[in-house]
């Protein structure tokens, strides 16, 4: 359903995407793993338009987009099919919950106020803030506003969304409720593509896991397979490291005692 | 002072205050207005990075800000006529009232605009807004809260810059105490009640200023 080909990024000599290519099927929820300045922000960003690759061609719905320019006309038809979630939620200032979820609509999709409003109700009570809609994002903690831009994000009904690393910026208190609406939206279907370090949350709700270092995918297989038979040498250490940080650190210190 | 000097300031303080009013406050609104919407252009501009025009806002920027409003002033009233243009006194303080809030305020504005965090403006590309409908609807509005406090101190700052134009022929409050100490030689007096009558003016919009920003915290 979503393609990403051969996607190249450069950041003044560094190259920080080298040939990148993805495919996103209809349902998949594909979990993006890998140490920091590995690329994995960039390439989310790069297939939301938020930074202009070098080259690259994103297909979505068998339509070909050229990566590194779009005509506004295609750029408008794209958004609509696309969600973003930042990592810092990015909510207005100046507008309420319901606000941030009905700006798009009204502003962008010439709907009726009344029209967009019905669907912002419906998103917020979906993602369990019925009762905080006309709150300002200052009034709301960082678990609930994530909450919000979720529910942003979901105002098109859009054929995919894309989270970078939607938890990041949060108490660790507060990961729980994000990851659980994340969750409920993989159990309703909604193909997702998620930045992350919760390799519990990768584990459990991903359907995918593509593991980057380096500007390139080192691996990527179902979700069950990447935890229990990485095939690649340098994944077998991520998830060794990331998943038993207790045990590495005695084993640390047994060889100090050695 | 004298009972003679009393009388007369008691009845001055009413023309005074009526050519506040009538003259130096519309002045202000009208300037103020003007200004702040060249300010924004000139803000955006530079932010939306316009081609050629980027460069020549900071031209006028440099200009305005350079030269002392009284020339401005005397060069539209005074110097404009010997090339066939001819503004009124009032249109010809508001030109160069307008010009210089406008230059002074857009750096202001500019910065109050980069406040917001880019992120907002991301965010508003991916709900499948413009540039200017993001500016309009989101940026914007909040860049006016951060502006809000600086922006008042233009317009007070204004207030008492509308005597400036005494000088070219307004008859503002600086120049009605002027005429009627002509008459009667009490300068010193009504000088002191015109400088009574801004601080009036000044005092009040204070408070108006402190309201307004108490009432844009509740809101955010």
């Amino acid at each position: 359903m979503l393609s990403l080909r051969n996607v190249y990024k450069k950041f003044g000599s560094n190259v920080v995407l080298n040939n990148v290519s993805l495919d996103v099927n209809q349902g998949d929820v594909v979990a993006i793993l890998g140490p920091s300045g590995s690329g994995k922000t960039t390439l989310l960003r790069c297939a939301g338009y938020l930074t202009k690759a070098d080259s690259g061609t994103l297909v979505m719905d068998d339509k070909e987009y050229d990566m590194r320019r779009i005509s506004s006309k295609d750029l408008r038809e794209y958004r609509k099919k696309v969600g973003f979630v930042f990592q810092n939620f990015n909510l207005y200032g100046n507008k309420t919950a319901l606000g941030n979820v009905t700006l798009g609509l009204t502003v962008a999709q010439k709907m009726p106020k009344d029209e967009a409003e019905k669907i912002g109700r419906e998103l917020l009570e979906t993602v369990g803030l019925a009762d905080r809609m006309d709150y300002y994002p200052s009034k709301l903690s960082g678990g609930q506003q994530q909450r919000v831009a979720i529910a942003r994000a979901l105002a098109t009904n859009p054929e995919v969304v894309f989270f970078d690393e939607p938890t990041s910026a949060l108490d660790p208190e507060l990961t729980g409720e994000v990851l659980n609406v994340i969750k409920q939206l993989a159990d309703e279907g909604r193909t997702m593509i998620v930045v992350t370090h919760e390799m519990e949350f990768a584990r459990k709700v991903a359907t995918r896991v593509v593991f980057m270092e380096n500007a390139e995918i080192v691996e990527q297989n179902t979700a069950k397979e990447f935890f229990e038979n990485p095939r690649e040498e340098r994944t077998k250490e991520f998830i060794y490291k990331s998943l038993t940080w207790a045990s590495t650190e005695d084993k640390a210190k047994e060889e100090q005692a050695d | 002072m004298n009972e003679r000097i009393i009388n007369e300031l008691i009845e001055s303080f009413g023309k005074l205050f009526m050519a506040g009013i009538k003259v130096s406050i519309p002045l202000t609104i009208t300037s103020f207005s003007t200004g702040l919407v060249i300010a924004f252009i000139v803000a955006l501009m530079q932010i939306a990075k316009v081609p050629v025009m980027r460069y020549l806002v900071r031209v006028y920027v440099w200009i305005i800000r350079c030269s002392p409003m009284i020339v401005q002033l005397f060069i539209v009233y005074f110097g404009l006529p010997s090339i066939g243009i001819k503004f009124s006194s009032f249109v010809s303080a508001w030109i160069v009232m307008s010009l210089s809030i406008g230059a002074y305020c857009s750096e202001t504005v500019r910065a109050a605009i980069e406040s917001v965090p880019v992120g907002q403006l991301e965010a508003c590309y991916c709900d499948g807004l413009t540039f200017w409908q993001a500016m309009i609807h989101v940026v914007v509005p909040q860049a006016l809260r951060t502006a809000f406090p600086p922006l008042s101190n233009s317009v007070i700052g204004l207030v008492k810059d509308t005597s400036l134009a005494y000088n070219v022929a307004l008859v503002e409050v600086l120049a009605t105490a002027q005429r009627i100490a002509s008459r009667t030689y009490d300068y010193f007096w009504l000088y002191i009640e015109a400088g009574v009558i801004y601080l009036i003016f000044c005092s009040v919009l204070t408070v108006i200023q402190r309201k307004a920003e108490a009432a844009i915290e509740r809101r955010r």
